[in-house]
């Protein structure tokens, strides 16, 4: 059965006392997780959730959003995943578009979900995880308030969702400046996650420190992965105290930190210091969203050199492309590597033609990890998707222009569009643009992306102000941080009298560009 | 050190946590002992930044070990550290 209920399940029937979740002081076995997903699936289930809707998940790293996530699926519904600096229009707009019958969220985003809701009839529901965490350690942690929900606790619902079934919905920016919902079923996430496993060489005995938020894909993945074999997975809100993450990786004898490059580069730093004496057990790291600089790839080899470090590609289409297996880090810092097992990956010219090793074209990808498309949106799915070797197949357009080497492995170049990643998050400027236009006072706006050591790439917003109009970057940053999620707020405003136009006529995002990179080189 | 001293520390470091962070959340109203990162005022990223103000304002070598909530996590924590490393 490759469902992702199935695999917790399993995991429940084969280790019950195995530790499934640490988060703060809580610790939760897989027993103690599949209860209280059955208890949260049974609440589900009483507001009305029935097999094929969709749950929205509003929670910060920690249990409940673990079992809000497997709570939705035994309920047989899809979860669709919310970063928690969502702001309410745009989290009515998601609810509005996927058609949310439920929101689990915590009490201190239940009043944003609520303000979401009023303006969204589909949703029945505003639920609070906690409930059913505290079902699942018993109470003890956070007081008899909800005791009640225990006694309550009863079977979850009938049929159960299968393979084929919608498993998640993942927004993702769009270049039209509207996010998209990325739809996976149960055969796609379950894929990847196996996929995955088999290259990390991940087993029951892992323990994974997940400090990515369970909302991104990257974050979300660890979860998935560590259910499936049966490990344990230590959540953390965050990278924010350094400190803190090399604590918990020697207390908690972490095996496996999934990272971005923010993160390793602190621990390249730590690591000379000779922290690596006191984990022992750290086996691998891994690194998406943003390439490591050589620098910290060297560092690390040397502060680790035991752990081996994966550099991957992927995108939320097909959560991921590609990834280089350790051994090869040496020869090729720089490249990302080959397809993820099971799948295949190559790179073609604008017509479609396979390109040799050195030329640069689309990266093309195929395998059961590939998206169904975008939620209600056959247009953007068309322009994704096309028709593959077989009849019942479709191949993903990445997007991303790559190039091979003689050996086949794969450097990421560029994007094709001009979506940004900051963050590993795609932002796309249209839709912060759309934002800055809705500020008093602002004529054009418009807003590229400048490299950035820390964020993969910033987000400079250039703003022409209407004539008289008092405008400061102050101000209008506010105004963007108020409607945008924290990741797409412009680092940079730079108000200026007039934006650079192409011959004809457009405004020259290639001319901005390079001014916010040499800006930031001068900074 | 007096305790007029730290009282203009505590206003100096509240000031720029108020110009480089509140801004963003002008419904915030922060306490000396609230947690930046559970009042949602200071991400990740902000910290970061917080580090390196607080590195070169006060003159202090911070080691990642160091960054931590009981050293960066409120204005009170904060106050304390730079009281401490902070060259006399």
């Amino acid at each position: 059965m490759t469902t992702l209920d199935a695999d917790l399940r399993r995991a429940a029937a084969d280790a019950p006392h195995k530790e499934a979740l640490v988060a703060g002081e809580l610790r939760v076995t897989y027993a103690q997780l599949d209860a209280a997903v059955d208890a949260l699936a049974a609440r589900l289930h009483a507001h009305g959730a029935e097999r094929g809707d969709r749950v929205a998940v509003l929670l910060p790293n920690g249990v409940e959003a673990a079992v809000a996530i497997y709570a939705t699926l035994r309920a047989g519904a899809a979860f669709v995943p919310l970063n928690p600096t969502i702001k309410a229009d745009k989290l009515a707009y998601v609810l509005r578009d996927c058609g949310a019958v439920a929101v689990v969220t915590d009490d201190a985003l239940a009043p944003l979900a609520e303000e979401a809701r009023s303006e969204v009839p589909s949703v029945r529901a505003v639920l609070r995880a906690q409930d059913d965490a505290d079902v699942a350690v018993g109470d003890e942690t956070r007081g008899p308030a909800f005791a009640g929900h225990v006694a309550g606790a009863g079977t979850p619902p009938p049929a159960p969702p299968i393979s084929v079934d919608l498993a998640a919905i993942v927004y993702t920016s769009g270049s039209t400046g509207r996010p998209k919902g990325v739809t996976l079923t149960h055969a796609n996430m379950a894929f990847a996650a196996g996929s995955i496993v088999s290259y990390l060489g991940m087993g029951a005995h892992d323990r994974v420190l997940c400090v990515i938020p369970l909302s991104f894909d990257y974050g979300l993945y660890q979860l998935l992965m560590c259910v499936r074999v049966g490990a344990t997975l230590v959540l953390e809100r965050g990278f924010a105290f350094p400190g803190r993450v090399l604590e918990l990786l020697e207390r908690e004898e972490i095996t496996g930190l999934p990272g971005v490059p923010t993160i390793f580069q602190v621990l390249a730093s730590a690591g000379a210091g000779g922290v690596a004496h006191d984990l022992p057990e750290l086996r691998f790291l891994t690194n998406t969203a943003a390439a490591l600089a050589p620098a910290t790839i060297r560092a690390l080899c040397d502060a680790f050199p035991s752990v081996r470090l994966y550099s991957m590609y992927g995108l939320t289409e097909c959560k991921r492309a590609l990834y280089l297996p350790p051994e090869q880090l040496d020869a090729r810092p720089e490249s990302v590597g080959i397809p993820i097992p099971g799948t295949e990956a190559w790179i073609e010219d604008d017509a479609g033609a396979r390109l040799p090793p050195g030329e640069v074209g689309e990266l093309v990808v195929r395998g059961a990890h590939v998206m169904q498309g975008y939620w209600n949106d056959e247009a953007a799915t068309a322009e994704r998707l096309r028709p593959g070797r077989w009849p019942w197949e479709r191949e993903l357009l990445t997007g991303d222009l790559f190039r091979a080497d003689e050996e086949g492995y794969l450097y990421f170049v560029g994007r094709r569009d001009d979506i940004l990643k900051s963050r590993g998050e795609k932002v796309a400027p249209k839709e912060v643009e759309a934002v800055l236009h809705t500020a008093e006072g602002v004529r054009m706006a418009a807003v590229v992306g400048a490299p950035d050591q820390l964020l993969g790439q910033a987000i400079v917003a250039y703003v022409v102000p209407h004539e008289h109009a008092q405008l400061t970057a102050a101000a209008l940053r506010r105004h963007c941080a108020m409607r945008l999620e924290d990741y797409m707020v412009p680092a940079r405003i730079e108000l200026c009298e007039a934006l650079p136009t192409t011959p004809n006529g457009k405004v020259d995002r290639r001319a901005l560009a390079e001014e916010a990179a040499a800006a930031a080189v001068a900074r | 050190m007096g305790e007029t001293e730290v009282g203009t520390l505590r206003a100096e470091l509240r000031a720029y946590i108020e110009e480089a962070f509140l801004y963003l959340h002008p419904d915030v109203e922060l306490h000396d002992a609230d947690e930046f990162l559970e009042l949602g005022v200071i991400d990740s990223l902000g910290f970061v930044e917080l580090v390196e103000e607080v590195q070169t304002r006060y003159g202090i070598a911070v080691d990642a070990l160091e960054i931590t909530e009981e050293n960066f996590g409120s204005l009170d924590a904060l106050v304390a550290f730079v009281e401490r490393r902070r060259p006399s």
